[in-house]
């Protein structure tokens, strides 16, 4: 048995005046599948990481957290981190050892278990995870969602009672955290073990969840199940409830307000549920008139997204340019002699005022691609050519200041001990005339001026892409490279990151996002590629790009394409 | 991949006393001939092991090794009888020639000896050992080489990246290379501690530091690996036999002896071979068992 109640527990950390978490109270039973959310600094990792006591951060404490009626405290070192597992967001942080077979068994080292015990429990584990392919590999070769699978797995190996889970799929690609949410599920399922896991998109969460508790500046702001919290969620004023439901949910509400009288699968969660509800409230007529309407529909999701009567850049005519801004020509590339070429004779024009979203699977070369454009790497056979210069005739002074580029992990950006004197840096090389009014307008501009003096480990996941993105911005480029945007961020950030890259855009600046987010793109591309094979398959505008897609496809366009296929 | 084959497959006790034994011996005999046998073994044992490929690629710096000692000796050390020409007035003796001769083989012969130490102990086999004598250190150990690829990795990113604003080794001025150097180590640093804090907790989460620990690592000591020690010492001991009565040297000093062979030394010889080439004899029967296998089939 595994059954978590906290008593009125009030955490303050050391030299902080306002408590973390105040007053709280919540009783997990056994076997439950407990989803929490709420914004960044609602207290979620604080809670998860005190109900873990090997990881329970310094600070004054009062009420009881007790484990099957026995306070935490008092349970016996080794039996309690036998009986809790936890899994963390960075996948990489959490691996203490080389090889996956040794990383598994380092907990069970760490329990003094027999050799013939660890054998039997790996074969096991390796089995019900598929891990046996890799078990004689180094960790480091893994790719993030195979390493975050070895972290999961190393935790279950002490046969846990009690799953904590914080944000383990933040840092994932879409795929790969499905995947590892399909394994948590069956966890639940099959084993029997309870779930408490905290994450900032919770669309894929809550078909799944037994209980949403969302929390909110350290109390608990909603305590029940799924569908009860999208009832209130829609009733709450403001974006951050909102925006935390799936846009099919979104929609639904929004065509017809919830009744008082409501079946077991409504308000729906899920595409399927959706298009039952679609039948039984008779809307067919409605939405066959809707599908011929294609722009409709892409406002639509627009403003799904958005919740804005901003005019949606797709719709703007795009000023008609004869050179490209940048072209890339046969581009081919490899990492090395051995390896496959990840850009095979690559051929992709951008012009003038493009907000271009680039897809594409894992692995299949997004960031290279994305590096090569911003003259970081060189291509072994090809080239980049700026305005119809080639790179190669450029200094590199010319060209990093023409393009900017933001890499995936935001803290690769920083190279100073405090946000301001890396702006200061990024002023003083871009040779602006009042550097540092220069930084005081740009930390403005990006909500980061109470951050100035902090140190950019210090900074929360959504401020640090936007103080690199301020760092890129200072260099003044007219066309910028972002690469994954929007991972790690809560959907507020995402909301506010996306109204600055409008701004940005709005500007005069080209921009071309490498992204999972499909969303995102609908929501203010006015250009889509998909990158398959070393190549560019797929080129067009949003609508053109995403109609009939299935994989490639917002849930809303998964809902109409389905009506389609079926009307 | 090739570890449950011929020599590999041994417990890493059984590989460990044959290259500490294989580096002693090698050390003690001082005969041209008995030296040159052994390094014809330990060629030989390179070639069963990889097709001497790793051999090959240490072939430049042992050649370069053996010139210099061969070269140096004559010209630093004068002793011995037989004078053979002056170089200007320094005296250049036979007998100083052939020690550095034979000291040269000797020195080759423990280096391509110890090549195929690499090939034979793994990592893991290393640290199976390690782990019997201090359990911390090997965890440590396990954990650095977990980490050096991860840092090699992160520095590179860092490079590509902090170009974009200047912070590059490969441009500028030479004092502002070296600053952009420390700033760029001192990123990677404070990173790394950064992150080394996360992995702390996943530790504890796991229950590090609950109790005593046990390992993982294991390998079963089969009846080859018992013959195989038998064999080891039972040569030994004719070889070190043969040492303890006064054979297996030659006389160089103050003038040089016969190169021929005494009945000791060869007893000395024969035993060392054997010595070397025993793993060998694993070797040559797993070969053969997927020789009839292939036939069959």
């Amino acid at each position: 048995m595994a059954h978590y109640e906290l008593q009125k527990v009030t955490f303050t950390y050391p030299e902080e005046t306002l408590p973390a978490l105040s007053e709280l109270s919540l009783s997990v039973p056994s076997g439950e599948f407990v989803v929490l959310c709420g914004p960044s600094g609602s207290g979620k990792s604080t809670l998860l990481r005190l109900l873990k006591r090997e990881v329970s951060p310094g600070g004054r404490m009062s009420g009881v957290i007790m484990l099957d009626q026995l306070p935490i405290q008092d349970w016996p070192a080794r039996e309690l981190a036998g009986l809790v597992g936890l899994v963390m967001q960075n996948p990489d942080n959490q691996l203490v050892v080389d090889t996956v077979e040794h990383e598994l068994a380092f907990g069970l080292e760490n329990f003094g278990l027999g050799r013939e015990a660890m054998r039997r429990r790996m074969a096991e584990m390796a089995g019900f995870f598929g891990l046996e392919p890799l078990l004689d590999r180094k960790t480091d070769e893994l790719s993030g969602g195979q390493k975050q699978t070895v972290n999961l797995a190393a935790v279950l190996m002490l046969q846990p009672r009690v799953l904590l889970l914080d944000e383990p799929l933040a840092q994932l690609d879409p795929l790969a955290a499905r995947e590892l949410l399909g394994m948590i599920k069956r966890l639940n399922e099959e084993w029997g073990i309870t779930v408490i896991m905290s994450e900032h998109r919770i669309d894929d969460l809550l078909p799944l969840a037994d209980r949403v508790v969302r929390m909110e500046l350290g109390r608990i702001a909603f305590n029940g199940n799924a569908r009860d919290y999208v009832l209130e969620a829609w009733d709450h004023e403001g974006e951050d409830w909102v925006s935390s439901l799936p846009s099919v949910t979104r929609w639904a509400l929004e065509q017809l307000p919830p009744s008082s009288q409501l079946h077991s699968d409504e308000p729906p969660l899920t595409v399927k549920e959706t298009r039952n509800w679609l039948s039984r409230a008779d809307m067919e007529p409605k939405l066959a008139s809707e599908t011929l309407d294609h722009k409709t529909r892409n406002a639509t999701v627009s403003q799904q997204y958005r919740h804005s009567t901003t005019p949606s850049p797709a719709s703007d005519p795009t000023p008609a340019s004869t050179k490209p801004l940048l072209a890339a020509d046969g581009l081919f590339y490899a990492y090395d002699k051995h390896s496959p070429a990840v850009l095979k004779g690559l051929e992709w024009q951008i012009r003038h005022g493009d907000w271009a979203v680039l897809f594409g699977g894992n692995g299949s070369g997004k960031s290279t691609l994305l590096q090569l454009l911003a003259g970081l790497r060189l291509p072994q056979r090809g080239a980049v050519h700026w305005e119809g210069t080639p790179f190669a005739r450029m200094s590199s002074k010319e060209r990093f200041s023409a393009i900017g580029y933001l890499a995936q992990n935001p803290l690769l950006h920083y190279a100073y001990d405090s946000l301001s004197e890396d702006l200061l840096q990024a002023a003083n090389r871009a040779e602006a005339e009042d550097p540092k009014q220069e930084v005081e307008q740009m930390a403005e501009r990006f909500g980061l001026t109470h951050l100035l003096s902090r140190h950019p480990h210090d900074m929360s996941g959504g401020e640090q892409q936007l103080g690199a993105l301020a760092i890129t911005l200072l260099g003044k480029p007219r066309l910028l490279l972002l690469d994954e945007p929007t991972k790690g961020l809560d959907p507020l950030a995402k909301l506010k990151l996306g109204e600055h890259l409008e701004n940005i855009h709005a500007q005069g600046t080209t921009l071309i996002i490498a992204t999972h987010d499909i969303e995102l793109a609908a929501a203010y591309a006015n250009r889509c590629s998909l990158l398959f094979h070393g190549e560019i398959v797929a080129d067009g505008e949003p609508e053109q790009f995403f109609q009939g897609n299935l994989f490639y496809a917002t849930a809303l366009h998964r809902l109409f394409a389905l009506g389609e296929a079926s009307s | 991949m090739k570890d449950g084959f011929g020599f590999r497959s041994l417990h890493p006790i059984v590989i460990l006393t044959y290259y500490a034994g294989g580096i002693t011996f090698g050390m003690l005999l001082f005969h041209p001939l008995v030296l040159l046998a052994g390094w014809g073994v330990a060629v030989i044992v390179n070639l069963h092991l990889d097709e001497g490929r790793e051999w090959r690629k240490w072939s430049l710096p042992m050649l370069t090794g053996v010139v210099l000692i061969v070269l140096m000796n004559p010209i630093l050390s004068h002793r011995g009888r037989t004078v053979l020409y002056y170089l200007g007035d320094i005296p250049i003796t036979l007998e100083s020639v052939i020690y550095g001769v034979t000291l040269a083989i000797s020195m080759l012969n423990l280096l391509t000896f110890f090549v195929t130490y690499r090939l034979v102990m793994t990592e893991q086999k290393f640290l199976f050992l390690f782990t019997r004598i201090s359990p911390k250190a090997a965890l440590i150990t396990m954990m650095a080489m977990g980490l050096v690829p991860r840092l090699r990795r992160r520095m590179q990113e860092l490079i590509l990246i902090q170009r974009t604003r200047g912070v590059t080794v490969t441009e500028g001025s030479l004092a502002h290379r070296a600053r952009s150097g420390a700033r760029l180590v001192g990123t990677l640093l404070s990173w790394t501690l950064e992150d080394a804090l996360q992995t702390a907790d996943s530790m504890q989460a796991r229950g590090y530091g609950t109790g005593a620990r046990s390992s993982y690592l294991g390998f079963r000591f089969r009846m080859r690996d018992g013959l195989t020690l038998a064999g080891f010492a039972g040569f030994a001991a004719l070889l070190l036999g043969a040492w303890w009565s006064g054979h297996g040297f030659m006389v160089i000093y103050p003038r040089l002896g016969s190169f021929a062979l005494s009945p000791g030394d060869g007893l000395a010889l024969i035993a060392y071979i054997l010595y070397l080439i025993v793993p060998l004899a694993w070797e040559w029967r797993d070969r053969r068992a997927w020789l009839i296998m292939n036939y069959r089939r």
